[in-house]
């Protein structure tokens, strides 16, 4: 099982790293729209209130453009029912799950030097800003790898992407702004619970995949 | 013989639903420092658990056509359906009538209030599962995929409706709402409160039967015309 998953992940960034369109696309967005904001603001600064939910509708958008890719392509090249018949839910499951969670942790670490650069963050605490960020975007991509394998079997999928996403998203969002807010705009902020909660929420959303993912790979 | 049952217990709203309005109007006394607006109490409150009380049915049907039944109980998955379109109506209802009640005792319509960010996030939901709905229409697995989103939001419920909404501060008063978990009413207050949920809890059942019997009749027809 762990060699499938494993063998799974290699192929998924191979495969990406050959056309590299997931990423590629994901990217540009972030950098044009953090371009837009910054060309737009004239050099105004923002409060960090601001800023938290200007990065965040960046990094949430982003995820929309690129993390639905892993099923959607499965499904547009026909390879999906291959992977049906040959490897066990689970292993599938995993393999996407962390291909998505690595990937939106490589597009955050790229995306965070533009916006800081370009928007000229001074940030307070940057422990705890860098601990909202990578557990936000955790939470994020586990809870959208599902929701990514139910719209690769819908049609409108780019429209509807976001739609089914935002409400389930919606939680962690709501966390991560404030506390991205507070450890922006203050020195030595620290808050634990935050950090637990998304721990929590992102285990919880995990489990329940887990055991729907069956329902959704599987005609 | 048991939904015999229920259907002549959900005609009881003929009889509670008048004497939730009259109590509301002519029993319970207005609160104090609200007056007379917060006789919306009796109208808001209810809407707001038949808003969760209806999407949790949806859950729960949702899950027992997923793991019981083999897949073929579809009657489960057109009740949830049902329940959803009902949820919806009175969540836009709730929305609704909380802005206004929102209006008269803070002064604006929206505030983004987390308990009102709960209820607009329930919409949100109720209209993402139509969407994804219509959106697989052509596909045969749509009972099993529409299923799956929604018993996957209603474990986001809780986060969003209970953890979250206690993690900020809220404009939303504590009689109600409160680490007590106690409804710190007046007496006359507190029975028209629990009149009038009950009013609408036996609505939303009457609503729903009413509604899963003309699928089964529709289903039926389709049925024969094939």
């Amino acid at each position: 099982m762990v060699k499938t998953i494993i063998a799974h992940i290699k192929k998924d960034f191979r495969i990406e790293f050959r056309n590299r369109y997931a990423a590629s696309v994901s990217f540009s967005f972030a950098f044009t729209t953090t371009l837009a904001i910054s060309l737009a603001a004239g050099g105004i600064p923002f409060s960090p209130q601001t800023h938290a939910v200007i990065l965040w509708i960046i990094m949430f958008f982003t995820a929309m453009s690129g993390l639905a890719h892993i099923f959607v392509r499965e499904e547009d090249r026909g390879t999906s029912l291959f992977l049906q018949l040959n490897s066990p839910p689970l292993a599938v499951f995993t393999a996407k799950l962390l291909y998505n969670v690595l990937l939106f942790f490589i597009l955050q670490c790229l995306i965070l030097p533009v916006y800081l650069f370009f928007m000229q963050l001074d940030v307070q605490s940057p422990l705890f800003f860098l601990g909202y960020v990578f557990l936000g975007g955790v939470s994020l991509s586990s809870s959208l790898t599902i929701l990514a394998a139910i719209v690769s079997r819908a049609g409108a999928r780019g429209a509807l992407f976001p739609v089914i996403s935002l409400p389930v998203s919606l939680p962690v969002l709501w966390v991560v702004i404030q506390g991205t807010s507070r450890s922006l705009g203050r020195a030595g902020f620290s808050n634990p619970g935050d950090m637990v909660f998304l721990l929590a929420f992102s285990g919880t959303i995990t489990a329940v995949s887990y055991l729907l993912f069956e329902f959704v790979w599987h005609d | 013989m048991h939904r015999t049952v229920m259907k002549y217990i959900y005609r009881l709203v003929y009889i509670i639903m008048p004497a939730a309005i009259v109590m509301a109007f002519l029993y319970a006394p207005p609160a104090e420092g609200l007056g007379e607006s917060s006789r919306l109490l009796y109208v808001h409150v209810p809407l707001a658990w038949v808003s969760v009380l209806a999407f949790s049915v949806s859950g729960i049907l949702s899950l027992l056509f997923l793991f019981t039944g083999n897949g073929e109980r579809t009657e489960r998955v057109h009740a949830a359906r049902n329940s959803a379109a009902i949820g919806l109506l009175f969540t836009v209802l709730a929305t609704f009538s909380g802005s206004v009640w929102s209006k008269l005792s803070w002064g604006a319509y929206w505030n983004w209030d987390p308990r009102q960010t709960s209820i607009i996030v329930l919409m949100l939901v109720y209209i993402a599962y139509f969407s994804l709905e219509s959106a697989l229409r052509e596909n045969s697995s749509r009972p099993r995929i529409v299923s799956a989103y929604l018993v996957f939001a209603m474990v986001t419920v809780p986060f969003f409706v209970f953890v979250v909404p206690r993690m900020f501060p809220s404009l939303h008063p504590d009689p109600i709402i409160n680490p007590d978990r106690q409804v710190h009413l007046e007496s006359a207050m507190k029975i028209s409160l629990m009149t009038a949920i009950a009013a609408f809890t036996l609505l939303y059942g009457y609503l729903l039967d009413l509604a899963n019997r003309v699928t089964a009749i529709k289903e039926q027809q389709k049925g024969h015309l094939l």
